[in-house]
């Protein structure tokens, strides 16, 4: 097989953290190479390299035997690197052949476009991917499966000697996830050259020929054969399990009357009939994959989607949740969002600040009006004490490390005192550091009576911390277990109960 | 804040209008005569007040299209109380500041629980509160003004400073306090920064565009009513020029237009500069409708400078991500 793509020793670097160091990759032609790691690991900036978003900081990247610098996203794309991205990139109201020939519908700007042709190329595409629909069909009105085969298509037409698929299988069911196998298959016994993102292993596995690992910006193996790894092989490699997951005691706080009880919950968005319980003190984990419902449940606690039937119980007395702002103010409810920068920060405003919200209305209650030396008093303890590095607390938010963002969205919780702490994917684009450390301020947190829903895809993550798990899959849970910290009995038992297995729920 | 103050975003407009003010009196002494002062001090008053009842908008990060429309409603309403009515003054000024309050209010309810943007409800709102106006008038101006209202407009309490100032700095220091000091204003300041956040926080939002919007209907009725003073007659056209204005001052006193950021003294100072440059053309025999030329410039010149800023934290924002 010939190689069409090096990339050597590749350095990025971002203010204090090295997402990058020393990584290589080599794809080779009619094969489907996997790009695996944690959240974190530095996948998404070693797609951003190869794609143009980036530039690196070292090293050197060949492509179809010449040297390859994108100077930008487009360049990337006319040099032959087409990514299809996890979020859809259509323009809904087109249709289908207008988006597939989005950057060259004529030859000329001030050309008229010859639809007829346009919808006849079109549909060679459509053909070739075998996807049933009228090329002037609007995206719209299209599934998800197929709006991922058009942005397919689309990344094909410009001629792509390597096409990236970010996480393509996400939002699609196990059904649609064959057919595109099936023309992944396809498209590389035809000779193509295609990278595949993921985080579902056994997909990885039956689709993949070789793999290359990162982890914590660096590689933890470099385009190896997938034939001569194991599972365990591969898992041991993504997370280096021994480093991550501290040497905790296993603990059972499901004890007392519950903080937080879910009772029979169904919600407008489809969540069936979820019962759920936090203790005082202690960890739930609340594990799915992306879609399974988790996010949204938490919003529906916290008041933000209409609760259809059951009833959300604190401190075993029914709770009437109508807005985020009673599930805060009365409740002391907190939630750390998954999506800091848009969900939980203000990112234009300084470190104070973002820490205050929760707080100023009880602050100003007996005094009328704010100051900020009351603000810092109430503030700066748990900013001192989750230690957000900044210059000063006048700091914008915006302006520091994820990780320390992530300590802000933190500290405002404790700042508010809540006794129940939703979190949400705590260390997305957070270095390794700041995540162990978060770890241990979560578990810290629960030791002083905080009940804490722990939400994460991250396995070792919910292994290291819950101390009781409970699957969800399609908004509904599937069931719980006891934490006993045994990797393998944990991951499979979380494995077991995704698929409907419920005896693995022993 | 500990910032050096040469950083803070009204220094700039500082410079500008103390540079402005050397510069023009040294080749025109009567510009600092009491006089001009006077005048120019009745003009940056009115103004102010036009531009804070838009800053307060801009700092949800969303904009109104209807402060003239209602400035121009409370301004005819006092007018016509006044002269119809014979309702004495101060209660017909209570009166139609109420009107604009309502006013503010059906804008906020409107954009908070129907989604539909700020820019298509003020639009909206504008041609039935200017249809309102035209109606009641039929675009003849109410006259017969008592002599203690135009005095209010027009004289000064303390000389040079017009009775005018006296709501104007009030309506900034109290402004100041809301934003800077009240967790209401906080909160405000929270939502335009980022509504999500904001939501998730515990801050009710539609609650606070509510009071966004309440606070900017009042204050451009204030403005109507002191203009009634100042002109001395319940013109219908007042408020139709005020919409550039109303952004130009917050936008040069370093507002951001996304919302979140708003400096009161900036804003003031907006409003100085756009007065100055006016008084200059005039002082100066220069064509007045220059001053519109110079307004859009000024907009562009500031609006770049907040851009560039935007530019270079978003920047730093993506270089910090991983």
């Amino acid at each position: 097989m010939t190689e069409i793509f090096n990339a050597q020793g590749i350095l990025k670097t971002f203010p204090g953290v090295k997402a990058l160091e020393d990584v290589s990759v080599s794809l080779t032609r009619g094969s489907i190479h996997a790009l695996l790691g944690e959240n974190g690991a530095g996948k998404s900036t070693l797609i951003k390299v190869m794609t143009g978003v980036y530039r690196p900081d070292g090293g050197t990247m060949m492509l179809d035997g010449a040297e390859y610098e994108p100077q930008n996203t487009h360049d990337a794309i006319v040099k032959g690197i087409g990514v299809v991205h996890q979020e859809r990139n259509l323009i809904p109201r087109f249709s289908i052949a207008e988006n597939i020939f989005l950057e060259h519908l004529a030859d000329q700007p001030l050309r008229r476009i010859d639809y007829p042709k346009l919808f006849q190329d079109a549909q060679r595409w459509l053909d070739l991917l075998e996807i049933d629909a009228d090329p002037a069909t609007p995206v719209d009105r299209l599934s998800v499966a197929k709006m991922q085969l058009v942005e397919i298509a689309k990344a094909l037409s410009l001629n792509s000697k390597i096409l990236m698929l970010d996480e393509p299988t996400a939002s699609l069911t196990p059904h649609e996830t064959d057919t595109l196998f099936g023309i992944l298959r396809r498209l590389r016994d035809d000779g193509a050259s295609l990278v595949f993102v993921s985080h579902k292993l056994e997909e990885v596995q039956e689709i993949c020929d070789s793999v290359t690992v990162l982890r914590d910006g660096q590689n933890a193996c470099e385009s190896r054969r997938l034939d001569e790894l194991g599972r365990q092989d591969i898992v041991r490699l993504m997370i280096g399990r021994s480093e991550m997951i501290p040497d905790w005691v296993a603990r059972d706080r499901a004890e007392g009357q519950p903080v937080l009880e879910l009772s029979n919950v169904s919600t407008k968005l489809g969540h069936k009939a979820v019962d759920l319980k936090v203790h005082k003190g202690e960890i739930v984990g609340l594990y799915g994959l992306v879609g399974a419902g988790r996010s949204e449940l938490a919003k529906a606690v916290l008041g933000k989607f209409e609760i259809t039937d059951g009833e959300v119980l604190v401190n075993g007395i029914s709770a009437k949740i109508n807005s985020v702002a009673d599930a805060v103010g009365r409740y002391r409810i907190g939630y750390v969002s998954e999506d800091r920068k848009s969900e939980g920060l203000v990112l234009i405003h300084s470190v104070l600040e973002n820490v205050g919200i929760p707080i100023w209305r009880r602050l100003s209650q007996f005094g009328g009006f704010l100051t900020n030396g009351t603000v810092r008093k109430h503030t700066v303890p748990f900013i001192q004490k989750l230690e957000v590095r900044t210059p000063s607390l006048e700091q914008q938010v915006g302006n520091l490390s994820g990780g320390n963002q992530q300590k802000i969205s933190v500290a405002k919780w404790l700042a508010a005192e809540a006794q129940v702490l939703i979190i949400d994917e705590p260390s997305v684009g957070i270095d390794i550091k700041t995540k162990a450390y978060l770890h241990e301020l979560i578990r810290e947190l629960s030791d002083t009576g905080t009940a804490i829903l722990l939400i994460t895809s991250d396995m070792p993550e919910m292994i290291a911390l819950a101390d009781r798990i409970v699957v969800m899959n399609e908004y509904a849970v599937m069931g719980g277990f006891n934490n006993t910290r045994d990797y393998t009995e944990m991951s499979e038992g979380i494995m077991g109960l995704i698929q409907g297995d419920e005896t693995a729920a022993a | 804040m500990n910032q050096k103050f040469w950083q803070s975003e009204w220094f700039g407009p500082l410079l500008i209008t103390v540079t402005a003010i050397v510069i023009v009196s040294s080749l025109n002494p009567s510009f600092l005569s009491p006089f001009n002062i006077q005048i120019l001090l009745l003009a940056i008053s009115v103004n102010a007040m036009i531009a804070f009842s838009q800053m307060i908008i801009i700092a949800i990060g969303q904009m109104n299209l209807s402060v003239g429309a209602i400035g121009g409603m409370a301004a005819i309403s006092f007018g016509g109380m006044m002269e119809v009515w014979g309702i004495p003054w101060p209660i017909a000024a209570v009166l139609s500041l109420s009107i604009g309050l309502l006013a503010g209010i059906a804008n906020g309810a409107l954009c908070a629980y129907t989604g539909i943007s700020a820019f298509v409800i003020t639009l909206a709102s504008l041609s039935i509160f200017k249809g309102i106006n035209l109606g009641i008038t039929e675009a003849q101006p109410f006259y017969d003004i008592p002599d203690t209202v135009k005095s209010l407009g027009n004289d000064t309490f303390l000389h040079p400073l017009p009775w005018l100032v006296l709501p104007a700095v009030a309506a900034a220091v109290l402004l100041w306090y809301l934003l800077f000091r009240l967790p209401l204003g906080r909160a405000i300041l929270a939502v335009g920064g980022n509504e999500h956040a904001a939501a998730l926080s515990g801050i009710s939002v539609p609650r606070i565009v509510i009071v966004a919007h309440a606070i900017s209907g009042l204050l451009a009725a204030l403005a109507g009513i002191m203009l009634v003073g100042r002109l001395q007659i319940g013109q219908p056209t007042i408020g139709d020029d005020w919409l550039i204005l109303s952004f130009a001052a917050p936008v040069i006193g370093g507002a951001i237009l996304t919302g979140g950021h708003v400096s009161v003294a900036g804003t003031f100072l907006g409003v100085a500069i756009v007065a100055i440059i006016t008084q200059v053309l005039v002082l100066f025999s220069i064509d007045p409708f220059l001053v519109q030329v110079v307004l859009g410039g000024l907009i562009l010149w500031a609006v770049g400078i907040n851009r560039y800023r935007e530019v270079r934290a978003h920047r730093k924002i993506a270089a910090g991500a991983i």
